[in-house]
């Protein structure tokens, strides 16, 4: 669909910032409750697709003292480990030579699953998997989950079970808009505007080729939560031409704006670019230490800091109650 | 969209619905189906079931909703890639001439999707038959008109959304009975259909669209990417259809491969059409089946009987100038959504109306009759003919239905013809408020008991499909008038 003005993505999955860290902030409470409540945090996702809680861990609850209790991560530490498992997506993508539309399907699946629940609750290498599976589906590339599973060594029974939940935590929200297509769109309508001559075509395929670039970038940031897939693309663009010099981006700009009869006045649209270009510059891919730190507290707060303690669970769970998805979303 | 989880409200009940607790006891159902009376099954195809059902909850109660319940997809596929494509079209799209989505349903037992939609009492495949088979008599002109000018309004805007139906059909095609939308059109039915901006593979790779009396000759010769002129074809196919209550190439299809060559069918058009030529359509030369096929498609000699008189219309009638350009043979030249509905043909008397059954004046209104209701089937897809123990089976819905309704379960089931359709929908605000559930609340004896059934179900629908009474033409063949 064409249309992105009438599309759930732009009806319901553009953010204001401020939306953003309320969301991101909601989500890591609600871990933490968890964690007080049961002493870890991750749920269990049965083949069923349903949802339950960590079983309640025995020293955890009795002697409830806040030192044995794992420490939970925080919400800066939560966006290192999206922004480290997102370079995993691009990874895993690339190296199944997946077209860039199902790596940003994939991505944007990922990022608004987060909006939601906390990588406290929900692995995110789990996630990731399921994204990419979800955003094969979708973008009519299928690929079985075996085969996805078995590329990259992971069960992929794991995959199926989240498949369902991933759909859910999306709201069937499905299509998605990124900013790729609309980068080819501005790369036509600047072939027109620079005239056609050989040497012009070239150098706007190399800038087309630079904004690619520049857009898998930006697709690492939260900016695709925040600003429609047009500006992103405009944005990569203008920051690719800075380099390649091919355009007069103001005067392009505003012909841009003029010919979509947009209410945007231009100072606006300026504004938004700025403020890509400020997401890719801010950010910050975890250090080595920082990762060590975090997986060791995620471990602790996942329940499975020991292997023992590990199996224990697993066993135990074959026996418990299940309780609904629902449920957790009363908590969430 | 409109379901109140606007950015903002975020993602509140999306994972909503619940299954209560285990312990319970008292209702043996899911909560989500506790929202519904089950009435019965009304439809099945490749892709699940179709049932009839109220709606309890105090707003809209005994509201009737079509219940569309996927199978599961194969083993380690994960969730149907059908019920999947289905949903998240009609999550964008809103139009008052296509099925609207009114609720998603999880049924966890068996990862299992239930979409809900207002329930259609018609559609055209019904409307044509009963016309044919009962009344003996052409459906009015001014109904004939206004049930085509619906359709291409719908398709005008799912083409202009960049979605193709391709699998436009007389069953896909749905009325809504009495009420505040009657008569008015619905298209429904978007398993196939897809968004065809830049797709990632050519389209040809889904596999074989459009069942094949209403395959477009591009498709029949091969084509690797294709147009929405393919559901203008079937428009076109379908306008014929309802003017002489007949398929208009009506192909015996060869089953054994799924291809979508099928040579009785291009027989069946060029026999009406004439034979396609280079000269009216110059890219016809690279179709594969055309350059393959020379012999049997290029070799046989087909005279133009003229397709006016096929559809015993005047060749100078506006009606007839409407129908051949929409089977024109060169997708390109074949006329858009858009352009039909321009055509002179709709600002003539009888004019179209938004209500097609009920002709503004004079003329006698035909009484269609309500869609048959197997009630002997619950949402398992399975045959209760035992009211069946609630707590005993996890069966959650049998036991209701047979209360609510005084149903009971050995009443026989009506023969149900060309059941492959989905209902529809209408005009109720976006609820996707997807409810998980079913857990083991419903089903304490275990899931794989469950699996079990549906399996069972399963291979059903796998049997059924293969007869030919079940398959893409949903007419019986001894039905079928050979006119040539």
């Amino acid at each position: 669909m064409a249309d992105f003005q009438t599309s759930t993505h732009k009806a319901k999955w553009i953010l204001t910032h401020q939306q953003l860290v309320d969301k991101y902030k909601v989500a890591n409470q609600n871990a933490i409750q968890t964690l007080e409540k049961y002493g870890a945090t991750l749920m269990e996702v049965d083949a069923d697709g349903s949802l339950s809680y960590p079983e309640p861990q025995v020293n955890a609850k009795d002697n409830a003292d806040k030192h044995s209790r794992p420490k939970p991560l925080n919400i800066e530490e939560e966006q290192f480990m999206r922004v480290f498992y997102e370079n995993k997506l691009q990874e895993v993508c690339n190296n199944f030579h997946f077209p860039h539309k199902i790596q940003a399907t994939a991505l944007i699946y990922f990022k608004r699953f987060y909006l939601l629940w906390s990588v406290m609750q929900h692995h995110p290498k789990n996630i990731m998997l399921t994204c990419i599976y979800a955003a094969c589906k979708i973008e009519e590339n299928h690929v079985s989950a075996e085969e996805l599973g078995k590329g990259i060594s992971q069960d992929h029974q794991m995959i199926l079970n989240y498949e369902m939940i991933i759909y859910q935590s999306l709201e069937f929200d499905l299509i998605v808009y990124a900013p790729y297509r609309s980068v080819e769109g501005f790369i036509n309508v600047m072939e027109e505007f620079c005239g056609d001559n050989d040497d012009q075509l070239l150098v706007l395929k190399n800038l087309h080729e630079a904004a690619k670039m520049e857009v898998d970038k930006i697709m690492l940031t939260d900016a695709p939560l925040i600003f429609p897939p047009g500006q992103l693309a405009l944005a990569a663009l203008r920051s690719s031409n800075e380099v390649h010099r091919v355009v007069d981006f103001e005067r392009y700009s505003r012909s841009i704006l003029s010919r979509q009869n947009s209410e945007h006045a231009i100072s606006k649209l300026v504004e938004s670019l700025n403020e890509i270009d400020s997401w890719v510059r801010r950010y910050k891919f975890p250090s080595e230490k920082d990762l060590k730190h975090i997986n060791r507290k995620l471990k602790s707060c996942w329940g499975l800091s020991s292997h023992d303690e590990s199996k224990k669970r697993e066993k135990k769970s074959k026996h418990k109650s299940r309780k609904s998805s629902n449920e957790t979303e009363n908590m969430a | 969209m409109g379901d109140g989880s606007s950015a903002t409200g975020g993602n509140r009940g999306l994972t909503g619905g619940n299954s209560n607790n285990n312990t319970s006891g008292s209702s043996n159902k899911p909560q989500w189906l506790q929202q519904y009376d089950l009435i019965g099954k009304i439809g099945e195809g490749t892709y699940g079931l179709v049932f009839l059902a109220r709606t309890k909850s105090p707003a809209n109660r005994g509201k009737s909703i079509a219940i569309k319940k996927f199978k599961q997809s194969k083993d380690g596929d994960g969730v149907s890639p059908t019920a999947i494509r289905e949903i998240m079209l009609l999550r964008e799209i809103s139009h008052e001439n296509v099925v609207k989505l009114v609720n998603v349903h999880i049924n966890h037992v068996d990862m299992s999707l239930y979409l809900a939609f207002d329930y259609a009492e018609h559609d055209l495949y019904e409307i044509i038959r009963h016309h044919r088979d009962k009344v003996n008599q052409n459906i009015n002109p001014y109904t004939v008109k206004s049930l085509l000018w619906q359709l291409l309004n719908g398709l005008n805007y799912l083409h202009s959304n960049w979605i193709i139906h391709r699998d436009l059909k007389p069953s896909n095609i749905l009325v809504m009975g009495e009420g505040e939308e009657q008569g008015v059109v619905k298209i429904a039915d978007f398993g196939l259909a897809r968004i065809y901006q830049a797709p990632l593979k050519p389209l040809s790779e889904n596999g074989v669209v459009v069942t094949i009396w209403y395959r477009a000759p591009e498709l029949l010769l091969g084509a690797k990417h294709y147009t929405s002129a393919v559901d203008m074809w079937a428009v076109g196919c379908i306008f014929a259809e309802l003017l002489t209550l007949k398929p208009l190439f009506q192909g015996a299809e060869v089953k054994a491969t799924p291809n979508p060559f099928q040579v009785d069918q291009l027989d069946k058009i060029f026999k009406v059409l004439g034979h396609p030529t280079l000269e009216k359509w110059p890219t016809l030369a690279n179709l594969p089946h055309w350059q393959q096929d020379i012999q049997r498609i290029q070799g046989h000699k087909y005279d133009n009987h003229g397709l006016h008189g096929f559809v015993h219309l005047s060749p100078k009638s506006l009606a007839y100038d409407l129908l051949s350009k929409m089977l024109e043979y060169d997708p390109r030249k074949r006329i858009t959504a858009a352009q039909a509905l321009e055509h002179e043909y709709f600002r003539m008397e009888p004019l179209p109306g938004r209500n097609a059954l009920v002709p503004s004046q004079g003329e006698k209104v035909v009484n269609y009759p309500t869609r048959p209701v197997d009630t002997t089937t619950d949402f398992e897809g399975t045959a209760s003919l035992q009211p069946t123990q609630p707590v005993s089976s996890g069966n959650a819905v049998s036991g209701n239905m047979q209360g609510a309704h005084g149903v009971t379960g050995r009443s026989v089931p009506r023969p149900m013809l060309g059941m492959q359709r989905m209902q529809p929908q209408g005009m109720t605000a976006y609820n996707l408020t997807s409810q998980a559930g079913m857990g083991s609340g419903m089903n304490p004896g275990g899931i794989p008991m469950q699996r079990g059934v549906t399996a069972q179900a399963h291979q059903q629908q796998q049997l059924r499909r293969k007869d030919p009474g079940m398959g893409m033409s949903g007419y019986p063949p001894q039905q079928k008038p050979r006119r040539m």
